[in-house]
């Protein structure tokens, strides 16, 4: 019996699936690596304790659902968050740690180059906002502020590409993976020139693009020796998470539907034939295959901020236990009228990437009354959120007609949420539980490779009575839609307020520790 | 309560005590000049302010101390007022010695009745966090005061009590310490702050105790918590992040095999080799070798 891996290598760990040919699950397994942040704008990763991480969790997968059990891997298929950079030397050792999509030491570059006019004209030729998170500023920002790094780099890799050379010895960079860098122009697929003249690179320092079907060679010996994998066994390059978890949604190509994920930070997503050609640059483009683009809007603000908000108002019965005081506030939001009876929140918390692209928003409850509790001020928090996930939703709209949502992720996938969004949109949700969209748009890909399924095209999702549809409840719209337009308007009226409390924030910071313990 | 001080080697109560090297209340009515020089200690210094307010440099950063607080100063650091002058107050505090081990933590004396591993917890939160000021700390002045009681008094197993108190003592300071600088709330932050102290002492032969005690901690919860959190045992994380290191060490060629064993915190290039061969195929002289082919 064959069976089919999926790797996918994200923000906070590896997440390894086995899937049979039919896209049954067969066993899962995580590893969690960390993240580093060295000054307060840094995020970085140790690029040796994620190969390790990867290893040791294949390993263990394989000794438990794998060979015991007599399946052959037919393939291995990876997937990488989008926009790490790791520098290596001419020998292929790392310089320094991964510099994940959350770091923002490049913003200054980012703010300057997407004001410019060459910064218009990369956007439209690579698909990649410019943004702090993209390669492209991260690259220019060490060529400037690095210059012992940059000039040791022989080449520029992704973290997925550096854990596949570490596995068999190939350096290449996926499709969906190279069109986040920033770096490729999505309309040749090549590396686009002025962006590595903006960055000061050649093409040699990166990586050749292929498509994310490919196959990346052979596993080396040691590799096949210590998993007990066969010679034979398939690597694919894969693509990104992003571009998975629209692919793993059941989003096809040409219909109305747009993908929501909602982890830690969140995404609104669409698939079709043409990029979005959006003047005021708010969505990504990236590439899929030749003819599928995925399209979209981030944010920075999801499932973490009620993460924030439960950590510092939430009650703790026993230590540590995040899980069970979620559970207490979202029952407590529950009996809060919609609308949180006139309570708005903004939850620019760790500022803003799409619609609004600016990193200097900052949080706000607005329009508190005197028969506001404590119990409006959680159920305010997570419409916040998901009000800014409509704001990206209602902006894609202007380009795609979109008549119904796919939900995915932690937060987004809570049964509250997933209704509040459904009524927010005035769309039906569709909600698969216990589902991993990215990793079965990983397997989607692999089967599509095998022939089990002719194209992307063709990918058929798991049954349809596996999905809770939350259908949306018009008086419930009718308030929100009411609030909303407040809340839209807060959002475009305080960009000023924005910038001076953000500059205060920064000229008045304390030192991260406090030597004086006064009190007041 | 009265004014008293009570030194090792002056004072006759403390003759079985070899490890109380200083045991005191203070009083200070009037202001004088020199009253507070600055002074480094051997032993741990711990002060409880009861009344007034005290500005005290401690290592040179200085640091305002209200009643109730607590000052922990570490061996060897240095203590003193502004101007070296004692301001109007008073404090109770006690100086007792401790082991100072060669990776420069301390550890308790063997008067102590905790187990090593507790004792190498308790010595690691106080020297890595580096928090000299504890703030509404009062059952640190109950401990001293029952100390100073047990030794006026000399009842039955007295020397027993004392050295409870003490030990009970750095209990206290170590969990106060934990507390003050983590959330109890925030357990992927405490996470990553452990994994950057395992990083900055990766020879060190860490065990679980110690690890669960720098988060503050029982063994139980935090083997479970660790578990659903990153998926390993808190030993398979560590042995990767160990393997990690070593892997960036093997690349480069001017550190030997052994060294890099140690280094990373191996009992022998033997238990290296073994651990390392086992999860990526390689013994670790094959993956240099291998890697520095791959190059040419």
């Amino acid at each position: 019996m064959n069976c089919i891996i999926t790797v996918e290598l994200g923000t906070y760990g590896i997440w390894v699936f086995v899937y049979d040919l039919d896209g049954n699950v067969i066993g899962s397994m995580k590893g969690r690596y960390p993240t580093f942040h060295a000054q307060p704008d840094y995020s970085e990763q140790d690029p040796e304790q994620i190969f390790i991480t990867t290893l040791y969790v294949l390993k263990n997968i394989l000794n438990e659902y794998v060979h015991p059990r007599k399946y052959k891997v037919a393939s291995i298929c990876f997937c990488g968050s989008m926009h790490s950079v790791l520098a290596v030397d001419m020998k292929g050792n790392p310089l320094g740690h991964a510099i994940t999509w959350a770091d923002n030491r490049a913003k200054q570059e980012a703010q300057e180059l997407r004001n410019s006019t060459m910064g218009r004209k990369l956007y439209e030729e690579t698909g990649t906002p410019i943004h702090p998170m993209s390669p492209l500023v991260k690259i220019a920002w060490i060529r400037d502020r690095d210059e012992e790094r940059f000039k040791l780099t022989s080449k520029f890799l992704s973290i997925k590409s550096y854990i596949i050379h570490q596995l068999t010895g190939e350096y290449m960079i996926d499709y969906s993976i190279a069109s986040a860098t920033g770096l490729l122009n999505i309309h040749k697929v090549d590396w686009e020139d002025d962006a590595l003249a903006y960055s000061g690179i050649t093409a040699e320092q990166l990586v050749p693009v292929v498509p994310v079907f490919a196959a990346v060679g052979k596993l080396k010996k040691a590799y096949q020796q210590s998993l007990g994998l066969q010679p034979d066994t398939k690597i694919l390059i894969g693509s990104s998470d992003g571009c998975l978890a629209t692919l793993g949604d059941g989003i096809m190509k040409g219909e109305q539907k747009a993908s929501i994920t909602i982890e830690d930070s969140g995404a609104v997503r669409v698939i079709g034939p043409t990029v979005l050609k959006d003047k005021q640059m708010r969505f990504f483009n990236y590439l899929l295959t030749d003819n599928f683009y995925i399209s979209g809007g981030p944010t920075n603000n999801g499932g973490n901020i009620f993460e924030w908000f439960t950590r510092h108002f939430g009650e703790f019965i026993s230590q540590f236990d995040m899980e069970q005081s979620m559970q207490k506030l979202l029952e407590e939001a529950a009996n809060v009228s919609p609308g949180s009876d006139g309570l708005l929140f903004m939850p620019y918390l760790l500022g803003e990437r799409a619609p609004i692209w600016n990193a200097n928003a900052r949080g706000a409850y607005f329009g508190l009354n005197i028969n506001h509790e404590r119990k409006h001020f959680i159920r305010a928090t997570i419409e916040g959120i998901l009000y800014e996930i409509y704001s990206i939703g209602k902006a894609l709209g202007e380009h795609r007609s979109i008549e119904s949502l796919s939900v995915n992720g932690s937060f987004g996938t809570i049964p509250f949420c997933s209704q509040l969004i459904a009524d927010i949109f005035n769309k039906p949700v569709q909600v698969r539980q216990q589902f991993h969209s990215v990793s079965f748009g990983a397997y989607l890909l692999s089967a599509t490779e095998m022939g089990i399924y002719k194209s992307l095209d063709d990918v058929s999702t798991k049954p349809a009575e596996f999905s809770n549809v939350f259908k949306p409840n018009r008086q419930h719209h009718g308030i929100y839609a009411d609030y909303f337009r407040i809340f839209e308007k807060l959002t475009t009226k305080l960009s000023d307020e924005f910038e001076a409390i953000g500059n205060l924030q920064q000229k008045y910071a304390h030192p991260s520790k406090i030597h004086i313990n006064e009190k007041p | 309560m009265n004014q008293f001080v009570l030194q090792y080697g002056k004072s006759v109560e403390l003759l079985l005590f070899p490890h109380i090297l200083e045991l005191g209340m203070k009083k200070n009515g009037s202001i004088q000049p020199d009253s507070f020089p600055v002074t480094t200690a051997e032993g741990l210094r711990i002060y409880h302010i009861t009344e007034g307010r005290f500005e005290w440099h401690i290592n040179q950063q200085l640091y305002v101390f209200y009643p109730g607080d607590v000052a922990l100063i570490m061996p060897g650091i240095a203590l003193g007022a502004e101007n070296n002058i004692l301001a109007i107050g008073s404090y109770i505090w006690i100086q007792v010695t401790v082991q100072k081990l060669d990776n420069g933590h301390i550890q308790p004396g063997e008067w102590s009745a905790l187990s090593d591993a507790e004792a190498t917890a308790i010595g690691k939160i106080l020297c890595l966090n580096n928090l000299p000021a504890l703030s509404r700390f009062s059952e640190v002045c109950n401990i001293i005061k029952s100390i100073y009681t047990e030794l006026i008094g000399m009842e039955v197993a007295y020397q027993t009590r004392i050295n409870q108190h003490i030990d009970e003592l750095l209990i206290q300071v170590a969990r106060k310490v934990t507390r003050q600088t983590r959330s109890p709330r925030d357990f992927p932050q405490a996470f990553t702050d452990l994994e950057v102290l395992l990083r900055q002492d990766l020879s060190h032969q860490w065990t679980v105790e110690e690890m669960a005690g720098l988060v503050g901690m029982g063994t139980t919860l935090f083997t479970e918590k660790v578990k659903s959190y990153s998926g390993f045992s808190p030993i398979s994380y560590l042995i990767n992040i160990r393997i990690s290191e070593a892997i960036r060490l093997l690349k480069r060629t001017d550190v030997t095999v052994t060294d890099i064993a140690l280094d990373t915190g191996f009992y022998s290039s033997q238990h290296f080799s073994t651990t390392f061969k086992k999860l990526t195929g390689y013994r670790p002289s094959e993956f240099r070798k291998n890697h520095l082919r791959n190059i040419k």
